[in-house]
């Protein structure tokens, strides 16, 4: 039941101008109201602003029931991939799974998938202040895999691009996301120096993330896909 | 699993109790709202988990307030009142430092009230609270947690399938590999093949049909309304007095705040009764729990 073609990617253009408006008010009051201190309130007005039109869209698409339960288990496994790797710091295939959902559903169910993934596993590794901001980057890394590599018919995208794509995703993006995430949430005044020693501290454990999620785009994302593929293909998913 | 009286209320309850307590410790940044806030979550932490809280408070948390406290001064130079000058020749002030002791209150707080949420606030209660609003993604959400454990199962039992047909894995790193990449694959062609059988259940169950009712565990009883209602009570106080800026601090460039009257007073004491409302609760149910023990 997926809106065919362009009338999709307007529908998803709208929602990204109208996250586009409502973010630079956020801003605004956050700044005019509770003094330009208050950053993690902000910031979190930012996300759910970001992400409701996203699940709103979901929800009125009124997806079938295949569509729904394929996409829960690709998060399921995402989590139980995310689990299975607690013992080593960073090195986890989560954002890799999101990435491949993104590319064989599309942007929007890779959003939700990635910010699902990070939800759900969060419950293992415990909630906190983070979990918006993992569900958003995740989620922005599942949407953009998706805007960037999704095909209709399924064609199997070129691994070298999506795994630069992957990488520097992760190290930018996630990195910087959560990052900055981190001196909101820790520092009782947030100047650039501070997010600058923030971005310096985390570059490591980026870096690593990143090749991870390399990594595991290399091993995973062509069986993945065609193990999906057959899925659709098979019972006549998605179409 | 040993669950706290304040986890049997219902969870609109519980959720309510959360966001408001977190609202306003990361808006309020006063002096007393944050200690307040602090002291109930410690209590909290320590009725939920026992000495295990109390390993958690002291040992992670309160090194963490001792070093954000300590980073404020050392990187903020805002204030008038100069206390001694760095080596580097930046002023250290006593407006930094206040600020940087209760801002690092205030996140600590904020921590503990996510330690406790992570007991209180199980998934099952997040999927019946974004159940009415988002009907499909809470069915998502909770086909994924249904399914996580059975994909866990399906893994070891998938391997000693595999350990059992093919040859014994050897030391070497590849072949261990190799195993673990074919067990994967395994389970994860199984998950999207059962996947589609319960697409299927659900169809012919009638998913999506109009007129369809969902069970819940959850009732909204006449205590919960109470509850309820007294916690949006303490709330509202608490931020009128707020709004009123009977409770008002300033930090710089120079600290100033109001002289305490009726309202601030009151909004304090609100504040502190919505803060340990989950301890009373306990403390309540403990209490009556041993009267009823001592007539038997």
């Amino acid at each position: 039941m997926e809106q065919t073609g362009n009338k999709s990617r307007l529908r998803l253009i709208l929602s990204l101008v109208t996250a586009g408006i409502v973010v630079p008010a956020v801003i605004a009051l956050g700044v005019s109201v509770w003094d330009d201190r208050r950053f993690y309130i902000v910031s979190l007005l930012i996300i759910v602003a970001s992400m409701v039109p996203m699940a709103l869209r979901f929800e009125r698409r009124r997806p079938a029931a295949r569509e729904l339960v394929v996409l829960a288990a690709m998060i399921a496994i995402g989590v139980a991939a995310r689990a299975a790797f607690y013992m080593v710091p960073q090195f986890k295939p989560a954002v890799a799974i999101a990435i491949v959902t993104g590319v064989a559903f599309g942007a929007e169910s890779g959003f939700i998938a990635g910010a699902m993934i990070a939800f759900v596993s969060n419950f293992i590794f415990g909630q906190g202040a983070w979990t918006p901001w993992q569900m958003e980057a995740m989620g922005l890394l599942g949407l953009l895999g998706g805007l960037i590599f999704h095909r209709r018919d399924g064609a199997l995208p070129k691994l070298l691009p999506l795994c630069i794509f992957g990488g520097l995703g992760t190290l930018v993006i996630y990195g910087l996301i959560m990052d900055t995430s981190t001196v909101f949430t820790t520092q009782s005044s947030v100047s650039w120096e501070l997010l600058a020693a923030a971005y310096a501290s985390g570059f490591v454990f980026n870096v690593i993330h990143a090749a991870a999620t390399v990594f595991f785009l290399l091993i995973l994302a062509r069986p993945l896909l065609k193990k999906l593929n057959r899925v659709r293909v098979k019972y006549g998913l998605l179409e | 699993m040993h669950r706290d009286a304040f986890y049997s209320v219902h969870p609109a309850v519980n959720m309510a109790f959360f966001i408001f307590v977190m609202l306003i410790t990361c808006l309020v940044l006063h002096p007393v709202i944050v200690g307040i806030s602090l002291v109930s979550a410690c209590a909290y932490t320590v009725v939920l988990k026992g000495r295990k809280a109390l390993v958690f408070d002291l040992c992670l948390v309160l090194p963490f307030i001792i070093i954000v406290a300590l980073m404020n001064p050392l990187f903020n130079h805002e204030g008038v009142t100069v206390l001694f000058y760095l080596w580097n020749g930046n002023a250290v002030t006593k407006e930094a430092v206040l600020y940087g002791l209760v801002s690092a209150c205030m996140f600590a707080a904020l921590i503990m009230w996510f330690y406790c949420l992570n007991s209180v606030m199980t998934a099952d209660k997040y999927v019946y609270l974004f159940g009415r609003a988002i009907p499909t993604l809470s069915l998502v959400f909770s086909m994924v947690l249904r399914f996580v454990p059975r994909i866990f199962k399906r893994i070891s039992l998938v391997s000693r399938a595999q350990r059992s047909i093919a040859p014994p894995m050897g030391k070497s790193a590849v072949k261990a590999a190799r195993h673990g990449m074919s067990v994967l694959s395994v389970t994860v062609t199984w998950a999207l093949e059962s996947a589609v059988n319960i697409s299927d259940s659900m169809r012919s169950r009638g998913y999506g049909l109009k007129g369809r009712t969902s069970f819940s565990i959850f009732r909204f009883e006449k205590r919960d309304a109470v509850m309820g209602s007294l916690l949006l009570l303490a709330f509202a106080l608490s931020v009128w007095a707020v709004a009123a800026k009977r409770i008002y601090f300033r930090f710089y460039p120079s600290i100033k705040t109001v002289p305490a009257d009726a309202l601030c007073v009151i909004g304090f004491i609100a504040f502190a009764l919505l803060c340990l409302a989950p301890v009373l609760v306990n403390l309540k149910e403990n209490i009556l729990w041993r009267l009823l023990k001592s007539k038997i």
